[in-house]
C-alpha cells in the first residue's frame, strides 16, 4: 500500500474508533438507567406493580441488546485500530473471531451462519492487519456470491506441513452450485482475492467439494 | 457501619449521576465530580475511600488525576474506568497506584465487588 493510502486508512480508522467510544458511552448510559429501573424494580412488591413482569421481561431484553452494542463496536473497535501498526504480531483466531462478529450481518443476508473454529494451539503471524481482514472479507464475499442460500461458513485457522492456512469452508445439507472452483476463479473478485494475497506474501486457493477457500500465508510478511 | 464513600469522576453526566444513584440504593455515599479539577477538590475537601474515574476526559486526564490524588493522600483508592482498546491506560493506571480498571460500560456488580476489595486494601 502506498503512503497517501496508508494515511487514508488510518484516518478512517482514527475517526471510527473515537465513535465506538462514544458508542460506548451512549451504551453505558442506557445500561446504567436500565439498571436503575431494574433495582428500583428489585425493592418494589409485586402487588405494588401490577405490570411488574412485563417491565422486567422489557429491561431484560434492553440488556441483551446493550450487550449485543457492546459486541459489535469493541468489534468495530478493534476493526479500527488496524491500521496503526504494520506489520503486526496477529492470532489468526482472533482475527478470524473479530471477523465473524463485523460481517455476521453479510452472511445472514444469504441465511448463512459464519463461524469460526479456532486452531489449538492459537497460530500467530506477522502480517499486515488491513491486508489481512480484506483477504478474509474478499473470500467470503466470494463463497456468499457462489453458493446457494443457506448453510454456514467457517473461517478455520491451521497448520499443515508448517505452512500457516486460514480456511473459509462452507457446508450445506444442499450441495453447493456445481464446478465451484472454475465459477469463482474466472471472477474478479477472485483476481482481487490474489492481488491482496500476493500482498501479504502468500496466496488463495480453492479446495473441491467442500467448497473452501484456502489462504495460505508467510509466518512474516517479510519472509 | 459507616456507608461506604465514593467518589465517582466522569465527564459524561448522565451516566455519573445514573450510576451514583444505583450506588446510593446500595447504601453507598456518593459524590461525583465532572472533571479531574473538580474531582482535586473533593479530595481536599471530603476525602473519599475510594475513587472510580473515567481515564479519558477533557482537561486533566484520569491518569494524571491519579497521580494527584496519589501525592495529595495515599491512602484514597483508585479505579479507573476505561474504554476497549484501550486497556494499556488501566495497566498504566495501575503502575501508578490504582487499585485496578474496569472497562465501560461496566457491569454494576463487578463494581461494587472492586469497590468493597478497594476499601479492604486500604491502609
Amino acid at each position: 500500500m502506498d503512503h497517501i493510502k496508508r494515511k487514508e486508512a488510518a484516518f478512517f480508522g482514527r475517526i471510527t474508533a473515537g465513535i465506538t467510544h462514544e458508542i460506548k458511552n451512549v451504551l453505558a448510559i442506557i445500561q446504567e438507567s436500565s439498571g436503575l429501573m431494574e433495582d428500583v424494580l428489585d425493592v418494589t412488591e409485586n402487588n405494588a406493580f401490577p405490570h411488574k413482569d412485563k417491565f422486567i421481561k422489557s429491561l431484560d431484553r434492553i440488556h441483551r441488546q446493550i450487550q449485543r452494542g457492546i459486541d459489535i463496536t469493541t468489534s468495530l473497535n478493534w476493526f479500527a485500530h488496524s491500521p496503526d501498526r504494520s506489520p503486526a504480531s496477529l492470532d489468526l483466531n482472533e482475527t478470524a473471531q473479530q471477523m465473524v462478529l463485523l460481517l455476521s450481518r453479510f452472511a445472514r443476508l444469504k441465511n448463512v451462519v459464519l463461524e469460526t473454529s479456532p486452531s489449538d494451539p492459537p497460530i500467530v503471524i506477522t502480517s499486515d492487519p488491513v491486508s489481512l481482514e480484506m483477504a478474509l472479507f474478499e473470500s467470503i464475499e466470494i463463497l456468499l456470491k457462489a453458493i446457494n442460500t443457506g448453510g454456514k461458513i467457517t473461517l478455520s485457522p491451521r497448520k499443515i506441513q508448517n505452512k500457516c492456512i486460514l480456511g473459509i469452508g462452507y457446508e450445506n445439507t444442499v450441495s453447493a452450485k456445481e464446478d465451484f472452483p472454475a465459477q469463482i476463479s474466472s471472477t474478479e473478485r477472485w483476481a482481487s482475492l490474489q492481488e491482496t494475497m500476493a500482498y501479504l506474501g502468500g496466496t488463495a486457493k480453492t479446495f473441491d467439494p467442500t467448497p473452501e477457500i484456502l489462504l495460505y500465508l508467510p509466518e512474516s510478511i517479510d519472509d | 457501619m459507616e456507608p461506604m464513600k465514593i467518589l465517582l469522576v466522569d465527564d459524561e453526566q448522565e451516566f455519573v449521576t445514573t450510576l451514583a444513584e444505583r450506588l446510593e440504593l446500595r447504601n453507598m455515599k456518593v459524590m461525583i465530580a465532572m472533571s479531574g479539577e473538580s474531582a482535586l477538590g473533593f479530595v481536599e475537601t471530603d476525602p473519599p475511600q475510594v475513587v472510580v474515574l473515567d481515564v479519558m476526559m477533557p482537561g486533566l486526564g484520569g491518569l494524571e488525576v491519579l497521580e494527584k490524588i496519589k501525592a495529595m493522600n495515599s491512602r484514597i483508592q483508585v479505579i479507573l474506568l476505561t474504554g476497549h482498546g484501550a486497556t494499556k491506560d488501566g495497566i498504566r493506571g495501575m503502575q501508578l497506584g490504582a487499585f485496578d480498571y474496569l472497562i465501560k460500560p461496566i457491569d454494576i456488580d463487578e463494581l461494587i465487588k472492586k469497590l468493597n476489595e478497594a476499601v479492604k486494601r486500604m491502609p
